[in-house]
């Protein structure tokens, strides 16, 4: 049985009249350990499903159980625990008048934790950071270092989901992959699973097992890693995708 | 001695870029506010007015050189000019008109300070618990905003001066409750781009409660924009203040307050000008300097102004 | 090859509390009619180097440069009449939100005929409007001179944008990341709109960017730059004898979708590549 299992989403956005389908009927299943893509355009639905798993964004339709059990509606504090996020933005992840030691112990606090101190000093080695930077605010902080606090954030309550939301696509290459290298170490010293939204081909590829892409709300096609290297993909618009993502190419009939 | 005690001046350890407690990030970080605001000239004259408002306010009984109720000698004291006996001369009932004034400056810090102390808070939280939960809550709420945003400020003060009685106490209860309203809208508005932010989703994930959440993380975005709101309204509040006074319905008399002065001066305006007029100064130059304050706190604390 | 144009030694710094800090550290290079590609990553001042060839260097910043030539053209003591006549017409720049960069309460047709109008003649400005926007591989082009910049798409958006800085038939063409906030099968569609306009119409491009992938595939040429300098010039066709490590490991550190490097490898700066 899969780890977490989502049948046929559906999440409809309704706003002054209109009703906007965001997810039209997305099936997954991820298994634990797993760690699991998602890749699409903008408008695809691919946030939209971490949003939905994740109860920031209300279901119209569909289920979704983790290891057998429905999830309760709204979430439960027992849910926090087991699944955290880590989000697109650095720069808007993070509250701007609190220091990194406040971001990190609230949630502790909230669950009533106990060794704050220590799990706040842990966690910030963990994500290799170390205990200078704990009384610093954001905006002392680059974009890499303030993605590494969010990761910390996420591992603080010791959750065995994390979700992925383009945790690297605001960050330079260079600090792109000190990040993706950071979560691929956490994913195998504590048996994480995770769930990977990415535009980026390269980097669903590099970080995940299996994948599904996704367009205009629906999983067009699903994949392994080998699959994907080797172009063995069924569906035009995946091609397109691997096509572009290889970067420019003149088409041949204008010749240079 | 020679202990290697590395030698760092305060200047120093208040901007460490790695503070080792809460209390020196803390501190570090009202340092570099102060340090903004500090370069500001304008913000800087402003704040010394409003020191110096609470300094008079708090030594007037050692400042001002006559009693400000009780008049001189009816007969050779009343409505002196400005001499260095009286600095600012006498009224009509041989009161010296400093002592008044600076006597004066403790109901003006009143008014403003309780202002500040009823009508901020309501503000803040009708505003921010508006703007976070959205739905009914919002409506309800906005319009009970509304209907007090409906009625001209000095209006309804006279409108509830004139149901509770005319008193210093009334009127600055009648100011506090038409003054929030301003302060909800600018909370609700702030809310509403704060409460999409990632910041707010992840604390969300963590499993924080509304109040948790609105208390700890949306207020403390929002106050600086409030905080920047009430201080430019303080002119107003000063100046309501002094007309409900002016009108009779404010402090009474013989209380010294700044409004209740000028009204009774004003019967001898065309011969006797300093008696109006120095209580006027007053609220000219304290208005002003609330005002210079807030435009000094916004170009510091607006998020919006640029970093 | 006549150079289209000529940079020298620009410098550009920003006051700051601790006295002016030089973002741009005498940056020299010179564009014919070919893509040029400035690749960085952030804080490296590519876009502060495009902005300044066009004298858009933000108040607060002060741009030198040795020379500064476009088309025989002194830059460095033009004056606002001059730089008025140069920009729009002559030489544009398309940046990389649309969102922005369009006026969001005219209409596109209204902008468009508003920028032929004020370098040209009035009378076919809308014929023109139409053909730029058929040109950018718009559908509807009807459609899309009636619409406000906010009922556009994202990548209808920057097309429109682009058809804008391009209907003067300029001659140097900066672009500032102009398909970062794009999907990729849109930017690619984007990117051969540009492609077209060099080839054929000869013009010259300096296409700004952090993607080194995307500029290697792109343009005939590639500047990479660290901390304000240009540490290595290449030509993009041969990318992968780059010999400074800075630009080594910039592809070194990309994931790819065939390569199965576990660790990444990762840029380890040196403090010799400020010098």
């Amino acid at each position: 049985m899969a780890l977490i299992d989502i049948e046929n989403l559906e999440v409809t956005f309704s706003g002054g009249g209109r009703h906007v389908r965001a997810l039209t009927g997305v099936s997954l299943a991820v298994e634990e350990e797993d760690s699991f893509g998602i890749v699409g355009e903008s408008g695809s639905g691919k946030s939209t499903v971490l949003r939905a798993l994740c109860g920031l964004t209300p279901v119209t339709a569909g289920r979704i159980s983790i290891d057998g059990k429905p999830v309760p509606s709204p979430r439960d504090q027992a849910f926090y625990r087991r699944v955290q996020m880590v989000f697109q933005d650095p720069y808007a992840s993070l509250h701007p008048r609190h220091t990194i030691d406040r971001v990190l112990s609230e949630p502790l606090v909230i669950h009533g934790l106990d060794h704050v101190e220590k799990r706040v000093e842990q966690a910030l080695e963990d994500v290799g950071l170390g205990a200078g930077f704990r009384f610093r605010y954001p905006h002392q902080l680059s974009g890499g270092q303030r993605q590494r606090v969010a990761i910390a954030r996420a591992l603080i309550l010791e959750p065995k989901i994390i979700l992925l939301d383009e945790p690297t696509s605001a960050l330079d290459a260079s600090i792109q992959a000190e990040v993706l290298n950071l979560l691929d170490r956490l994913r195998a010293q504590r048996g994480l699973t995770y769930i990977l939204v990415s535009h980026d081909l390269a980097v669903v590829s590099h970080m995940c097992d299996r994948l599904v892409v996704m367009q205009s709300g629906e999983v067009v096609e699903e994949l392994t890693r080998e699959a994907l290297q080797a172009h063995e993909t069924t569906q035009t618009y995946t091609r397109n995708l691997l096509t572009a993502s290889a970067g420019f190419t003149r088409s041949p009939a204008r010749p240079r | 001695m020679s202990t290697p005690v590395s030698r760092q001046s305060l200047g120093d350890w208040l901007t460490s870029e790695q503070p080792v407690s809460r209390s020196q990030a803390r501190l570090g970080q009202i340092w570099r506010t102060w340090k903004l605001f500090s370069g500001n000239r304008l913000g800087m004259v402003g704040l010394g007015i409003v020191v110096l408002l609470v300094l008079v306010a708090i030594f007037a009984n050692v400042m001002a050189p006559y009693d400000p109720l009780l008049g001189g000698d009816l007969r050779t004291e009343r409505l002196l000019p400005p001499s260095w006996e009286h600095l600012m001369g006498t009224d009509d009932l041989a009161r010296d008109i400093f002592s008044r004034v600076v006597h004066g400056a403790r109901l003006t810090l009143l008014v403003v300070a309780l202002v500040a102390i009823i009508a901020t808070p309501i503000g803040l939280l009708v505003g921010t618990v508006s703007g976070y939960f959205g739905g009914w809550v919002d409506t309800v709420l906005m319009r009970i905003t509304d209907i007090f945003l409906a009625f001209p400020r000095l209006i309804l003060a006279l409108a509830f001066v004139a149901a509770l009685g005319p008193g210093i106490e009334n009127a600055i209860i009648a100011i506090a409750i038409t003054s929030w309203p301003p302060y909800a809208r600018l909370a609700r508005a702030e809310t509403l781009t704060i409460r999409n932010a990632e910041h707010i989703d992840a604390i969300r994930l963590q499993g924080a409660s509304s109040p948790r959440i609105i208390w700890g993380h949306v207020v403390p975005l929002c106050l600086s924009s409030v905080i920047i709101r009430v201080t430019l309204d303080m002119a107003g509040i000063i100046l309501t203040a002094a007309g409900l006074g002016f009108l009779g319905l404010g402090a009474q008399p013989p209380q010294p307050e700044w409004g209740a002065m000028i009204a009774g001066g004003r019967r001898f305006i065309i011969d006797y000008w300093w008696v109006a007029t120095m209580p006027g100064i007053a609220i000219f130059a304290v208005s002003l300097g609330f005002n210079l304050l807030g435009d000094g706190l916004r170009d510091v604390l607006d998020p919006k102004a640029g970093k | 090859m006549s150079q289209l144009l000529t940079v020298e030694n620009l410098r550009i710094a920003f006051p700051s509390r601790k006295g002016p800090v030089e973002v741009v550290r005498g940056v020299s290079f010179s564009l014919g009619r070919e893509r040029l590609g400035i690749v960085g990553e952030s804080g490296s001042g590519k876009s502060q180097t495009g902005r300044a060839i066009l004298g858009l260097t933000p108040v607060s910043g002060t741009a030198t440069a040795e020379r500064l030539e476009f088309d025989g053209i002194n830059l460095r003591n033009a004056s606002p009449r001059q730089w008025r006549k140069l920009r729009g017409a002559r030489m544009s720049m398309v940046m990389q939100d649309p969102k922005f960069s369009l006026n969001p309460v005219m209409t596109v047709g209204r902008q468009l005929m508003e920028a032929v109008k004020l370098h040209g003649g009035k009378t076919e400005a809308r014929d023109k409007s139409l053909a730029m926007l058929e040109a950018v591989q718009i559908r509807d082009p009807e459609r899309v001179m009636a619409a406000y910049p906010h009922e556009l798409s994202g990548g209808m958006g920057q097309r429109a944008m682009i058809a804008m800085m391009l209907i003067t038939e300029p001659d140097l063409l900066i672009a500032d990341e102009p398909t970062s906030a794009l999907d990729v099968t849109v930017q690619i569609e984007v990117l051969r709109i540009l492609d077209r306009l060099v080839t054929e119409r000869g013009m010259g491009l300096v296409f700004i960017s952090h993607d080194l992938r995307l500029v290697a595939t792109f343009c005939d040429r590639v500047l990479v730059m660290y901390a304000g300098r240009v540490v290595e010039e290449l030509d993009a066709r041969h990318m992968d004898q780059a010999s400074h490590p800075y630009t080594r490991g910039l592809l070194n550190c990309l994931p790819t979708i065939s390569g199965d490097t576990r660790p990444l490898p990762v840029l380890a700066r040196d403090d010799a590549w400020l010098e």
